[in-house]
């Protein structure tokens, strides 16, 4: 077990150096330079001193390698430097940002489990009826609906029209919990959909693979009452499958707050991603793109080691490999 | 998002006529096909079938609602939305079907090679590939985005780049089983020339596949691109696609929600119809359910 923890540890911790070398060195492949925008000029009319003195003050003289290793050693102080158009320090913009992100993810990762998981049982257990047929509509729309369409049907209905939900902003829990409640309940709903319709489709399918076991047979032939056989071996069996999945399911969640946010006006990490290509300021866009794919790997890492915990013959064959 | 669906890889073989009728059976797939065909040909016909000018300007009636002159309302120049939706179409679908054919072209030439060459070099390809489908499209698109610009022709790139991995994976597979089966043996064995065999009879026998994957691609390129241009880094105005539609309407939100309600329901059921008919294609194909 420890080899296996070891192991996967070694290669997550290779991915995140990977990913970020990736990351950085495609935003300083881009054509253009940020200090041109950020003196206001196109290229031609910039003043040539000032340019290289901007250049200089943002260590953008130093080679390649130079200025990757001086931000990682930032980062391993928490320092994310500064953003090239406020000036403020991206590690600032992110922990004040990240609470509106963090609330409405977690708000909407609960929100889409509570529709998904029954959902995706119920079509298991009630087989071929309209509920299904229902079930696979209701999924295929799901997948196919962009959650700002859902978003601003939200808006339509129940603050337009109703007049009953704040449509944006973000209030702290701690601050007022009621208005804070009021504010999440739109964009979750909507982050919620779309990520619902993926985790039905996944559990779905696993758990027509555990119907068709034998020991389900088995629990049927001894007569087992039919909740017992759902809730004690059928879901717990088809959840492990639909573990490695998670990944896919996180990447939804940080890609859905993008848009999510930006459709409901939240001051969180998504909008100021959409921010920051706009103002095409790399040094905060750089930051963003790195604990995304830094939240993708260490999610996984975690999912393969409950994976080795809850499946056992995993660990073994983790070992001989 | 939409990558999700399982790609389960369904053997090819049989007549084409017979996986038509198979598809067209299915009333889902049959339903799915005939909206497709009729978006692309309204569309397509968009300058014929508009009711007005996409770009007559009618101060008398901004932000109008839906009447039976201007059935999805007119937007803040008063031009009517109706012509703004079908033009608009031709951006979404042009971009969406170039970005589906550099995506399904390089994805397939890399699966190819990456099954070909079944030591290490194939090995980092299908790592490569891995390492880019475990990140959220829209991410990479956004930071591309902001990399090489929003032009129309870095949309195409971007987003046929974006697709171009899980087409990889797709086509690898298809051509791996294809390699396992008699014909091939049966092909080798009698020393056919090795561009015979992958022109002649392997590519042919993995172009379905590929087909109902191609129509998944598209549903997922008019999807991101609609969700790039909604946030304004897609399709620039004057250009306009539904996504770009779509955002302006979202901005007059409080006085005309007919605005965005339209161009939304459009994307919704183009991408639907896509992802259905993609799905109702591999279905077919699958000789496992004959």
């Amino acid at each position: 077990m420890a080899t296996y923890v070891l192991r996967r540890a070694v290669t997550s911790v290779g991915l995140l150096v990977l990913s970020s070398m990736l990351i950085f060195v495609v935003l300083r492949l881009i054509p253009g330079d940020p200090t041109v925008l950020k003196l206001g000029g196109s290229g031609t009319d910039v003043d040539p001193r000032a340019f290289e003195a901007l250049r200089h003050e943002l260590g953008l003289d130093r080679s390649l390698a130079y200025q990757y290793v001086h931000w990682i050693d930032g980062i391993l102080h928490w320092d994310f430097g500064l953003s090239y158009f406020s000036q403020y320090p991206v590690t600032t913009l992110i922990t004040d940002r990240a609470g509106a992100t963090f609330q409405l993810a977690l708000v909407s990762l609960l929100l889409g489990l509570l529709i998904a998981v029954p959902a995706a049982t119920l079509g298991a257990v009630w087989r071929n009826r309209v509920f299904d047929s229902l079930l696979s509509g209701g999924t295929a729309l799901g997948m196919a609906t962009p959650s700002f369409v859902t978003g601003i049907v939200l808006i339509v209905i129940f603050g337009v029209k109703l007049d009953l939900l704040p449509t944006q902003g973000y209030v702290p829990f701690g601050e007022d919990p009621v208005e804070s409640v009021k504010t999440v309940l739109l964009p979750a709903v909507t982050l919620a959909v779309a990520i619902a319709a993926p985790i039905v489709l996944i559990l779905r399918s696993s758990l027509d693979d555990v119907a068709s076991a034998p020991y389900i047979r088995t629990a049927q032939g001894k007569g087992l009452l039919r909740r017992r056989i759902v809730l004690g071996h059928l879901l717990p069996n088809a959840t492990i499958p639909t573990l490695t999945m998670v990944g896919v399911i996180v990447g939804d969640l940080l890609g859905g707050t993008v848009i999510v946010e930006y459709v409901f006006a939240r001051p969180g990490l998504g909008s100021l991603m959409v921010d920051a290509v706009y103002q095409r300021d790399y040094e905060v866009l750089q930051a963003l793109v790195l604990l995304a794919a830094a939240a993708f790997i260490v999610t996984s890492f975690i999912v393969d080691l409950l994976y080795g915990v809850l499946d056992p013959r995993l660990r073994v064959r983790g070992q001989e490999a | 998002m939409t990558e999700v669906a399982a790609m389960e890889l369904p053997r090819s073989g049989g007549r084409r006529g017979e996986t038509i009728l198979r598809l067209l059976r299915r009333p889902a797939g049959a339903i799915a096909a005939l909206i497709v065909v009729l978006i692309v040909v309204g569309v397509l016909a968009a300058p014929v079938l508009a009711p007005h000018s996409p770009t007559e300007f009618d101060y008398e009636r901004l932000f109008a609602g839906p009447s039976w002159d201007h059935p999805f309302g007119t937007d803040e120049l008063g031009r009517d939305l109706l012509s703004r939706v079908l033009h608009g179409g031709r951006t979404s679908l042009w971009i969406a079907a170039l970005a589906t054919l550099i995506s399904m072209v390089s994805g397939a030439v890399w699966g190819f090679v990456a099954a070909f060459r079944s030591g290490w070099v194939g090995e980092m390809m299908m790592r490569a590939v891995d390492v880019t489908l475990g990140m959220p499209v829209i991410l990479i698109g956004l930071v591309l985005v902001a990399a090489f610009g929003s032009s129309i022709l870095s949309l195409v790139l971007i987003l046929g780049f974006l697709f171009a991995p899980a087409t990889a994976r797709l086509a690898r597979s298809a051509i791996l089983s294809e390699l396992e089966s008699d014909y091939y043996l049966a092909a080798t064995s009698v020393g056919a020339p090795p561009w015979r065999i992958i022109f002649g009879e392997l590519l042919p026998n993995t172009v379905p596949v590929l087909l109902a994957r191609a129509s998944i691609v598209a549903a997922a390129a008019i999807f991101v691109e609609a969700s790039l241009s909604f946030l304004g880094l897609g399709v620039q105005p004057p250009a306009a696609s539904w996504g770009t539609l779509l955002q302006i309407g979202y901005a007059s939100l409080y006085s005309s929600y007919w605005y965005s309600i339209f161009p939304g329901v459009v994307i919704v059921v183009t991408v639907l119809a896509l992802n259905t008919l993609g799905n109702s294609l591999q279905y077919a194909l699958d000789p496992s359910r004959r």
